[in-house]
C-alpha cells in the first residue's frame, strides 16, 4: 500500500491546530473552549506521530533497535496523560464557577482585573 | 540510721503530705465530713512533726562532731550535666542548715496544729494544707540545697506558696489583688538574685585555669565558698559589690526590705495561720540566709555590708512608724514583721551573721506566738479585726491574753538587767552591740553601721511602745467597745472609712454581707448556707461582731501551740544566748573567714544594756500613759494636731500609692504610649508602607490586567508564535540559510 505522504499529515495537523487556536480566542463558552484546547493538543500528536513515522531519530549513544525509534510516540503517550489531567482539574474549576455565578461566561470571569 | 538517709526523709515527708492532701484529701473531707476533716488535719501535722523529730536526730548527731567537721553533702542525682556546669541535687547538712530546720519544721507544726482548729469551718480545708505542706517541702529545699540553684528553687517555691495562699479565699478581689502583689513584688527580687547568680558563675568560669578544680560545681556552696574562689572574689573587688549587692536585692524582695516590702503587710489577707507561717516565722527569713549563706561576699565587700546595714536601719524606722497608724491587728503585726527584718539586716551588714540568724530564731518564736495570738483573738472576735471595736479582752481569753503578752514584752525586749530577758532582748541586743562596735560596714569613711545602730535603738523604744498601743487596746482598759455597736447593725459605718485608702485591706467579711451571718470570708454559696443553717446551730462567733457578742476562748487545738510558743519567747533567748551557745553553734568560735572574730560590743556595753533596758521599758511605760491610762483625754490634750501624722502613717506615707500608681498608671501610660505610638505609627507604618509600595508597583502595570480572558488567550498565542517564529529564524540561519 502507498503511504500518505508526510505533507498531507502535517496540512491536516495545522488545519486542526488553527481551528483550535481560533476557537480558543473566539469561543465564550469554556466547555468548548476546551474542546478547542483539546483540538490543539491532538493537532500536536498528529505531528508527532508523522514525524516519528517518517524521520526517526536515534537516541544518542543507542544501539539502533524498535525501541528507539519510538520517541514520538512516547511523547504522545505523555500529551494525553497530561491532558487528561488538565480537563479534570479544569472541569472542575468550571463546575464550582458554576455552582457560584450559575453561568458560565469566559467574558464575565474578570475577578483579576487590574 | 544515717545522716545520710534521714536528711532525705526531714525533705521527702512534706513532699509526701503535699501528695496525700492533693491527691486524696479533697475526696475524703466531702465523703466524710468533719471525721475526714480530722483525718487529713492528722495527717497534715503528721510529716511535719516527724521531720522536726528526725531534724532534732540529726541536729544531735552533728552537735556531737567537732566544730570543723559539721558539715556534710549529700548527693541524690546528677540534676544538670552539660559541658561546662554540673549541678546535682544535693543537700548540705550544716548548723546553719539545721538551724533553719528545725525552726521551719518545729514552727511549722505547732502553725500546722493550730490551723486544724482555725480552719475547721473552712470548705477547703484539705486545699490549705496542701499548700501549707508544699511550703514547707520548698522551704526546706531552700534552705537544705547545696546550691544556690537549689536554693532558688525553692526561693520560687515559697513564692508560689505563698501566692497562692495569699490569695487563698480568692473569690474576694482583693484578696487576688494583694496575692498577684506579692507575686509580683517578689519578681523584682528574683531578679536581682539570678543576676547575682549569673555574676559569680562567670568571674569563676572566667578563672577556672587558676583553680584546678576536678569538677566544676560552680554554684554549690564548697566551691564558691573554697579558698581559692574566695582569692579571684578578692581580685575582682567590684564585680564581688556587684555580686553582694544583686544578691541583697533578692534578699530584700523575698525578706521585704524597703523599696520592696511592699507585698508583706498586703500578704495579711491569707488567713492567719499563713501570716504567722510565712509571713512572720520561715519565708521572710530567707533573705537572712540567703545573706549568712554567703557571707564572704559581703564580708569582702564594705561597700555591700554598708548598704545592707543602711536598707535595714531605714526599713526598720519607715515600717515601724507606720505600724502607728494601723487600726487593723494584723497589719500592726505585719509591719512589726517588716521593722524586724529591717533589725536583721542591721546585723548582717555589720557581719554580726549569727546576731542576724538569732533575731531570725527569736523572731520566729514570738512573732508566730503573736500571729497566732492575733488569730485567736480575730477568732473570737467574729472575725473583726479592728482593734478600735476590742478591749478587755483578758477577761474573756484569758489563755490568749496571758501568751500573748510574753509575745508582747519579748519583741518588746525586756529584760531584768543582763541576769534574764525575754527572748527579743537577746537577740537585738547582740545586733545593736555589734552594729555599735562596727568598724566594718562604711562607705566613703561614713560608718553606716554605727548610725544604723542609733536608728535600731530608736526604733527599738517604737517597737516597744507600738506593740504596747496594740496590747493596751486589744487587752486591756475596762471599756468593751463592740459593745457600742448597735445589735444587729454591721459595723460597716465605723470601720470601712478608715480603710478606704487601704486598696489592699483584708476584711473580706465586709464585702460578703449578702450571704447572711456566716460571712466571714469563707465563701458559701446561698444553698450551702441555708443547707449548714440547717445542719447546726451557730456559735456566737459566726455572727458579726455587735453589742451581744459574748467573746469565747479558742479551743485547745488552737491555744496548745500559743502556749509552746510562749514558752519559747520566755526561755528561748536565754538559753541559746548563754555561753555564747548559738554563736559558736553558727561560727565555731565566733570567727568569720575573712574578718575574723568581730567585736561584739562597743567600749560602753554598760551604757548600751541600760539604752536598749530603758527603750524597752520606756516604750511600755509611753504606752501605758497613752493607751492604758488615757492620758492625753484626761489631761485634755488636743490630739487632732497628731491625726495628719496618723493618717500619713495609716497611709504608709503615701509610698504605696505611689508606688502602686507609679506601676500601674505608668504600665498602663507605657503601654498606650507603645500602642499609639510605636505601634501604630512605627512598626506598623513600616509594614503597610512596604505592602503599600508593593501595591504602588502593581499599579503600574496593572492596566494590562484587562480582565478579558479571550485577549489574553489570543496574546498568548501570537506570543508563542513569535516565539518559535523567531526561534525557527534563528535554526534556519545558523544552519547556512536555505538549502
Amino acid at each position: 500500500m502507498q503511504d500518505v505522504p508526510l505533507f498531507w499529515y502535517l496540512a491536516l495537523g495545522l488545519f486542526m491546530f488553527t481551528t483550535g487556536a481560533v476557537g480558543v480566542v473566539v469561543r465564550r463558552n469554556p466547555v468548548v473552549v476546551f474542546m478547542c484546547i483539546e483540538l490543539m493538543l491532538n493537532a500536536v500528536n498528529l505531528t508527532f506521530l508523522a514525524f516519528a513515522r517518517y524521520s526517526p531519530t536515534l537516541l544518542p549513544g543507542m544501539a539502533e533497535s524498535p525501541q528507539t525509534w519510538m520517541t514520538g510516540q512516547m511523547m504522545v503517550i505523555f500529551v494525553m496523560a497530561v491532558a487528561a489531567a488538565e480537563v479534570a482539574v479544569g472541569l472542575g474549576i468550571i463546575m464550582a464557577i458554576f455552582r457560584l455565578r450559575n453561568q458560565v461566561d469566559v467574558d464575565d470571569m474578570s475577578a483579576l482585573r487590574g | 540510721m544515717e545522716v545520710g538517709t534521714l536528711i532525705w526523709l526531714v525533705l521527702f515527708l512534706p513532699v509526701l503530705g503535699f501528695l496525700v492532701q492533693a491527691f486524696f484529701g479533697g475526696r475524703v473531707v466531702r465523703s466524710q465530713g468533719v471525721a475526714g476533716k480530722k483525718l487529713m488535719g492528722t495527717l497534715a501535722v503528721l510529716p511535719i512533726a516527724i521531720s522536726f523529730v528526725l531534724g532534732c536526730i540529726i541536729t544531735a548527731q552533728l552537735a556531737q562532731q567537732p566544730a570543723d567537721a559539721r558539715f556534710s553533702i549529700h548527693t541524690l542525682f546528677s540534676w544538670i550535666d552539660i559541658l561546662s556546669l554540673s549541678i546535682p541535687f544535693e543537700v548540705r547538712v550544716d548548723p546553719l542548715s539545721m538551724t533553719m530546720v528545725l525552726i521551719i519544721t518545729g514552727i511549722g507544726s505547732l502553725i500546722h496544729v493550730y490551723a486544724t482548729g482555725y480552719m475547721a469551718e473552712e470548705k477547703d480545708y484539705s486545699r490549705f494544707f496542701t499548700y501549707l505542706n508544699l511550703f514547707i517541702a520548698f522551704m526546706l529545699i531552700l534552705v537544705l540545697g547545696n546550691n544556690l540553684l537549689l536554693l532558688f528553687i525553692g526561693w520560687e517555691g515559697v513564692g508560689l506558696c505563698s501566692y497562692l495562699l495569699i490569695g487563698f479565699w480568692y473569690k474576694d478581689l482583693a484578696n487576688s489583688r494583694a496575692a498577684n502583689k506579692a507575686f509580683i513584688v517578689n519578681r523584682i527580687g528574683d531578679w536581682g538574685l539570678t543576676l547575682g547568680m549569673f555574676i559569680i558563675v562567670a568571674l569563676i568560669a572566667s578563672n577556672i585555669g587558676k583553680l584546678g578544680l576536678d569538677n566544676v560545681r560552680f554554684l554549690s556552696y564548697d566551691v564558691i565558698l573554697s579558698a581559692p574562689v574566695i582569692e579571684i572574689f578578692k581580685a575582682n573587688p567590684g564585680w564581688t559589690t556587684a555580686a553582694a549587692l544583686l544578691l541583697f536585692v533578692g534578699a530584700m524582695g523575698k525578706s521585704a526590705q524597703f523599696p520592696l516590702y511592699l507585698w508583706l503587710p498586703d500578704a495579711m489577707a491569707g488567713p492567719t495561720p499563713v501570716s504567722a507561717l510565712i509571713h512572720a516565722a520561715t519565708m521572710v527569713t530567707a533573705g537572712v540566709v540567703l545573706l549568712n549563706r554567703m557571707n564572704i561576699l559581703f564580708q569582702l565587700s564594705p561597700v555591700a555590708s554598708a548598704v545592707v546595714c543602711g536598707v535595714g536601719a531605714f526599713t526598720a524606722l519607715f515600717a515601724a512608724l507606720i505600724a502607728f497608724g494601723q487600726t487593723d491587728i494584723k497589719k500592726v503585726l505585719a509591719y512589726s514583721t517588716v521593722s524586724q527584718l529591717g533589725f536583721m539586716f542591721i546585723a548582717c551588714g555589720a557581719g554580726a551573721y549569727w546576731a542576724g540568724m538569732f533575731h531570725v530564731t527569736t523572731h520566729a518564736f514570738f512573732k508566730a506566738l503573736l500571729f497566732l495570738g492575733s488569730g485567736a483573738v480575730i477568732h473570737a472576735m467574729a472575725h473583726d479585726q479592728d482593734m478600735r471595736n476590742y478591749g478587755n479582752l483578758r477577761k474573756y481569753l484569758k489563755i490568749t491574753s496571758a501568751t500573748m503578752i510574753i509575745g508582747w514584752l519579748a519583741i518588746a525586749g525586756v529584760s531584768v538587767w543582763t541576769f534574764f530577758g525575754f527572748a527579743g532582748f537577746y537577740s537585738k541586743e547582740a545586733i545593736l552591740g555589734a552594729a555599735f562596735a562596727n568598724e566594718f560596714a562604711s562607705i566613703g569613711g561614713i560608718n553606716i553601721g554605727f548610725y544604723s545602730a542609733c536608728v535600731g535603738m530608736f526604733v527599738a523604744l517604737l517597737t516597744s511602745f507600738y506593740m504596747s498601743r496594740m496590747t493596751f487596746m486589744t487587752f486591756f482598759g475596762q471599756e468593751e467597745r463592740w459593745r457600742l455597736i448597735p445589735a444587729g447593725a454591721h459595723h460597716d459605718a465605723q470601720g470601712h472609712d478608715d480603710h478606704s485608702h487601704d486598696h489592699g485591706h483584708t476584711h473580706a467579711h465586709h464585702e460578703a454581707h449578702d450571704h447572711g451571718p456566716d460571712t466571714h470570708g469563707f465563701f458559701y454559696t446561698d444553698e450551702e448556707l441555708a443547707a449548714q443553717h440547717v445542719g447546726h446551730d451557730h456559735d456566737d462567733h459566726h455572727h458579726a461582731l455587735d453589742a451581744e457578742h459574748e467573746p469565747h476562748e479558742v479551743p485547745p487545738s488552737m491555744w496548745v501551740p500559743l502556749v509552746v510558743l510562749a514558752a519559747l519567747s520566755v526561755a528561748g533567748g536565754f538559753l541559746l544566748y548563754t555561753n555564747h551557745m548559738f554563736e559558736h553553734w553558727l561560727y565555731p568560735g565566733g570567727q568569720l573567714a575573712i574578718l575574723g572574730e568581730i567585736k561584739a560590743y562597743p567600749e560602753w556595753k554598760t551604757l548600751l544594756v541600760a539604752l536598749s533596758t530603758g527603750a524597752a521599758l520606756g516604750g511600755i511605760v509611753l504606752g501605758w500613759f497613752f493607751y492604758g491610762k488615757k492620758l492625753p483625754e484626761r489631761e485634755g490634750w488636743d490630739l487632732r494636731r497628731w491625726s495628719p501624722f496618723r493618717r500619713a502613717a495609716g497611709q504608709q506615707f503615701g509610698y504605696d500609692k505611689a508606688m502602686v500608681d507609679m506601676s500601674v498608671e505608668g504600665g498602663n501610660q507605657l503601654a498606650t504610649f507603645s500602642w499609639k505610638f510605636l505601634d501604630s505609627k512605627g512598626i506598623d507604618a513600616i509594614v503597610n508602607g512596604v505592602a503599600g509600595l508593593a501595591g504602588q508597583i502593581g499599579k503600574l502595570f496593572g492596566w494590562a490586567q484587562t480582565g478579558f480572558v479571550r485577549g489574553y488567550a489570543l496574546l498568548m498565542l501570537l506570543g508563542g508564535v513569535g516565539l518559535i517564529g523567531y526561534l525557527a529564524l534563528v535554526l534556519f540561519q545558523s544552519n547556512g540559510g536555505p538549502k
